[in-house]
């Protein structure tokens, strides 16, 4: 048990948030940089960008994995606190953006972007992201998450000539402000029943059991859960998603369906691990005995995630069957995907923190993989992205083709590949707590989810061409990306263990040390 | 046995893989070193699991050459290979028939055939290690590897209308295998809360006591699984499409080995998991059995494709297999076995000499094989041969297992009936494929 008080000193700071202030920084600094390179207004100044943001991102994670992962307690300065399972989900979304940087620098080549600040932006949300997987205090989250969403709605308009971007992007802020604001809303009405802020303080005072039925209460839960649903896309919140995805550069939808969502999940299940569950009471400490009334909050949000968990995999999948585009399509299946998570949040024992956390990691990867091919395969945004674009790709692109299968089959969920192995820890935590019924339906949802991924690769195989196609200019950190994604993929696929055992770590430290 | 055989047997077409990978396939001798670097992999598959034949033995009851080593313990999943008398067969003829597959592409297969022979490889792997496997996770595994490669070979080597056949296929088998997935989870758990160990390994599994309710659900979900791949009567309409519209090759894997897995899946997995879901639908799965030979045979006869007219007698066979294992004793289950192991064989061989013509003249019409006895005498013999082989002719390999079958089908009471039946099934079957023989000999154009 660390202290939950407020105290402060640098080197406590450093240690906790170290992470985020070389961001920052990092941030601070490339603006300068960017400045700097760019007076002489070559294009080259976007790889230079590309790279010195992807160095940051490493520089970060390794300092947040290496030194952090060391901590065996949690150390909490006010509103952020440094345990094992924001370092995962942190090192997740650090991951997404390496990947995002580096591909992004061919991505704004192909489509003649030379502006840099796209770099600064995704750093900015980055670490909005990660503030917000560390922070304990709700309002930090709350700004943390606006940080994170700010300069994702930039992104998101960012091909200033495209309508479907613009239009994406308005739609994004417009709804993601809603979501905001409900979050906020929670906030603030939790904050009138309990007098605080703080997580591990909420659960202190509604453990006392006199607020636990108190409507207040419930509907703050009702309203932090749907502001999170909206990033997480999950039905109905959902209804932002495929116009935003499809309408963003290839490589920031990417980024929003792993790291934007990561760090929403990873808040998620803070908040309902810690705030909401009754899980605290194993944690054997005297104070928190009495955390098994929460037992009771577990009787309002279970039942509602059954539902959503089912209609988030039906909707998500069964939609993505009919998308002609398949950025679209990939947007409709990330919402799927969402569901799949919400199936390990259900389950609510270890190993279903366990598998979300497993698969958040595999997730990206694959994600990843499929949006840079995606944008290669386009050469400009938008020329070929639709189905029809796909035909007899195969042997014209082999390389190419032969990594989108590889992501897509590890999407659908067929060995030996990372996403099968994650299917498997989501399912088998929900079966394991009795969710039969769910599992089997939503693992019918998965055999249409293999349908239309395998389509793709259907047309990409199996079909004649019918137009000529030509793919951008692959360059070389793109290449080296897609192949660290895959190689990650297969090899997570064959030997998942040692990254389980690292979330099965990650995940107990939310109920062993709060 | 210090050697990991099965492995070997298992992963060494990969190797294969491998080198054919760095071969370039822009030139014709590019394509023949593929074929040939395939063709010896395979090979050389059949001589390693040749070893397996001198050093099974037969006297030991159980499992042999196993090999059991941890790979996920936190579920408690193994890498737990092993091979019993039924395995064992059909583990010889997976490496027999590949071989003889991928000679049959040489000049079959012109475009694309590395991908091709990558395919067929991977294909042989997966294959191998669903027989071998004895740790659930592992067999499922390889259960769902099987399933790409398959819809490759049909999807991008196939006819006229591959694509539609290839998502059948693929769907079909799908729906089946993701819902065992979910029962193999909840089985797995369920033998947890019973005896606190978390395993998937097979042996263990064995011995839980489930729920009545839960063993029919499993049973259903398994028998689901199993019975679209066999494939028996309700659920067979994937398999003419997949086997008229794949190649030749795919067409003798998938009639060879393939739909082997259904039955070996029932006897392996799902009769002994779940011996009361078992009973409970023995009936039906007895009733649908028989209709399926019935109705096999009888579709079959009316085909004027011959490969629908092979893919629908395949149905019938399968019937007897289900059949001779829901005999329930020894002497079914013997002869089911060997016939699913003649089944693969004669009807391997059955689509190789269709595949023969195929080549030739572009065409699967049985009307215009009328007279080919004369062009083609050795031909005509074999295919002859063969056909007598497929309807369970006395002395030819698929007379054994049906006799068999049938001969235990009828003992085990109330046979009247049956033997009507079966009686005229087998007369069914016999005048459906002599009819076949009578148009190749006899119709001189």
């Amino acid at each position: 048990m660390s202290d939950l008080g407020f105290s402060f000193s640098l080197s406590q700071l450093w240690q906790v948030a170290g992470g985020q202030i070389i961001l920052i920084i990092a941030g601070l600094v490339l603006i300068f940089v960017d400045l700097w390179l760019s007076t002489d207004k070559k294009p080259d100044h976007v790889v230079t960008m590309g790279w010195l943001t992807a160095l940051s991102f490493l520089v970060a994670l390794w300092y947040m994995v290496c030194p952090g992962w060391t901590l065996n307690e949690i150390v909490v300065i006010g509103v952020f606190s440094t345990e094992k399972f924001a370092i995962f989900v942190s090192a997740v979304i650090l991951m997404a953006g390496i990947f995002a940087s580096l591909m992004s620098i061919g991505y704004l080549r192909n489509n003649q972007l030379v502006r840099s600040e796209y770099f600064i932006l995704l750093l900015f949300a980055v670490y909005g992201a990660i503030a917000m997987v560390q922070s304990v205090d709700l309002l930090m989250m709350f700004i943390a998450l606006e940080v994170m969403s700010l300069s994702v709605y930039v992104l998101a308009a960012f091909l200033k000539n495209d309508r479907r971007s613009q239009e994406g992007a308005l739609k994004y802020f417009l709804l993601g402000s809603f979501g905001s604001a409900f979050f906020l809303f929670g906030v603030a009405l939790i904050y009138g029943m309990t007098g605080t802020v703080n997580i591990t303080k909420i659960a202190q005072v509604l453990s006392t059991g006199s607020f636990l039925e108190h409507p207040g209460v419930l509907v703050a839960m009702a309203m932090l859960m749907s502001g999170l649903f909206f990033k997480m896309a999950i039905v109905p919140f959902h209804m932002w998603t495929p116009d935003v995805y499809e309408g963003s550069p290839a490589i920031i939808t990417g980024f929003m369906a792993t790291a934007v969502k990561a760090a929403a999940f990873g808040i998620f299940i803070k908040l309902l691990s810690v705030t909401f569950t009754p899980i605290l009471a194993y944690s054997g400490q005297p104070e928190f005995q009495s955390t098994v009334n929460l037992a009771a909050m577990a009787v309002y949000w279970k039942p509602l995630l059954w539902w959503l968990a089912l209609i988030t995999m039906f909707v998500g999948n069964l939609v993505a069957v009919s998308q002609q585009n398949v950025k679209r399509m990939l947007a409709y299946s990330s919402i799927a995907h969402a569901g799949y998570m919400v199936l390990g949040i259900l389950a609510a024992n270890d190993e279903g923190r366990m598998g979300v956390l497993f698969y958040l990691f595999a997730y990206t990867l694959m994600n990843m993989g499929a949006f840079g091919v995606l944008y290669l395969l386009d050469g400009q945004e938008g020329k070929a992205q639709t189905l029809e674009d796909y035909h007899g790709l195969g042997f014209k692109y082999p390389t190419l083709s032969f990594l989108m299968s590889l992501f897509l089959v590890s999407m659908a969920g067929l060995p030996p590949t990372a996403g099968f192995i994650g299917k498997f820890y989501l399912f088998a935590a929900a079966i394991k707590e009795g969710y039969l019924l769910l599992a089997a339906l939503g693992i019918m949802t998965c055999v249409i989810g293999a349908y239309y991924y395998l389509r793709v690769i259907w047309m990409l195989y199996m079909v004649e061409p019918s137009r000529e196609v030509v793919a951008g200019r692959v360059g070389v950190t793109s290449m080296i990306a897609l192949i660290a994604a895959a190689l990650g993929i297969m090899y997570l696929g064959i030997l998942p263990e040692g990254l389980a055992q690292v979330a099965n770590v990650a995940q107990q430290s939310l109920a062993m040390v709060f | 046995m210090n050697a990991p055989i099965l492995t070997y047997v298992t992963f060494l077409p990969l190797l294969g893989v491998l080198a054919i990978l760095f071969i370039p396939q822009q030139s014709e001798s590019g394509k023949n070193a593929i074929r040939w670097v395939s063709m010896v992999i395979s090979t050389f598959v059949f001589i390693v699991s040749l070893r397996l034949y001198f050093d099974f033995d037969p006297d030991v009851a159980g499992f042999q050459f196993i090999e059991k080593y941890t790979w996920i313990p936190s579920y408690g999943i193994t890498y737990f290979m092993g091979l019993d008398g039924l395995a064992f067969w059909l583990v010889l003829l997976t490496t027999f028939l590949t071989p003889i597959t991928i000679l049959s592409t040489w000049t079959a297969i012109t475009k694309r055939v590395k991908e091709f022979q990558i395919a067929m490889l991977v294909l042989e792997t997966a294959m191998l290690g669903t027989f071998v496997s004895l740790d659930l996770f592992l067999f499922y595994v390889f259960w769902e590897i099987m399933l790409i490669p398959m819809w490759l070979i049909i999807g991008v080597w196939g006819g006229e209308r591959r694509i539609y056949a290839a998502i059948k296929f693929f769907l079909f088998t799908a729906v089946g295998s993701f819902l065992m997935l979910v029962c193999i989870i909840g089985l797995v758990y369920f033998h947890n809360q019973e005896t606190g160990e978390l395993t998937f390994n097979l042996l263990s599994l064995y011995n839980t006591n489930l729920a009545r309710m839960y063993e029919i659900l499993f049973f259903g979900a398994f028998a689901l699984a199993f019975a679209i791949k066999v494939p028996m009567f309700p659920f067979h309409t994937w398999l003419p499409d997949a086997h008229v519209e794949a190649p030749t090759a795919g067409s003798v894997i998938l009639a060879g080995i393939l739909l082997k897995m259904g039955t070996y899946g029932f006897f392996r997995f799902a009769m002994p998991l779940f011996p009361d879901g078992s009973a409970f639908f023995t009936p039906l799965i007895v009733v649908l059995s028989i209709i399926g030979i019935i109705y096999g045979a009888m579709v079959a006869m009316v085909q004027p494709d011959i490969k629908k007219l092979v893919a629908y007698s395949s149905v019938s066979h399968l019937g007897y297999c289900m059949i001779g294992l829901y005999v329930l004793n020894r002497h079914g289950v013997e002869g089911s076995i060997l016939q699913m192991i003649n089944h693969g064989i004669s009807t391997g061989a059955l689509f190789l000499l269709v595949g023969v013509v195929y080549e030739r003249r572009h065409t699967r019409l049985i009307a215009e094989y009328g007279g080919i006895c004369r062009p083609m005498p050795i031909y005509a013999s074999i295919f002859f041969l063969i056909t007598l082989s497929s309807v369970g002719f006395p002395t030819t390999n698929g007379f054994i297992g049906e006799f068999l079958i049938l001969a235990w089908w009828v003992q085990r009471g109330s046979g009247a009936l049956r033997l009507v039946h079966n009686g005229y099934v087998q007369t069914y079957g016999a005048f459906m494929l002599l009819g076949l023989v009578v148009m190749v000999w006899f119709f001189i154009v």
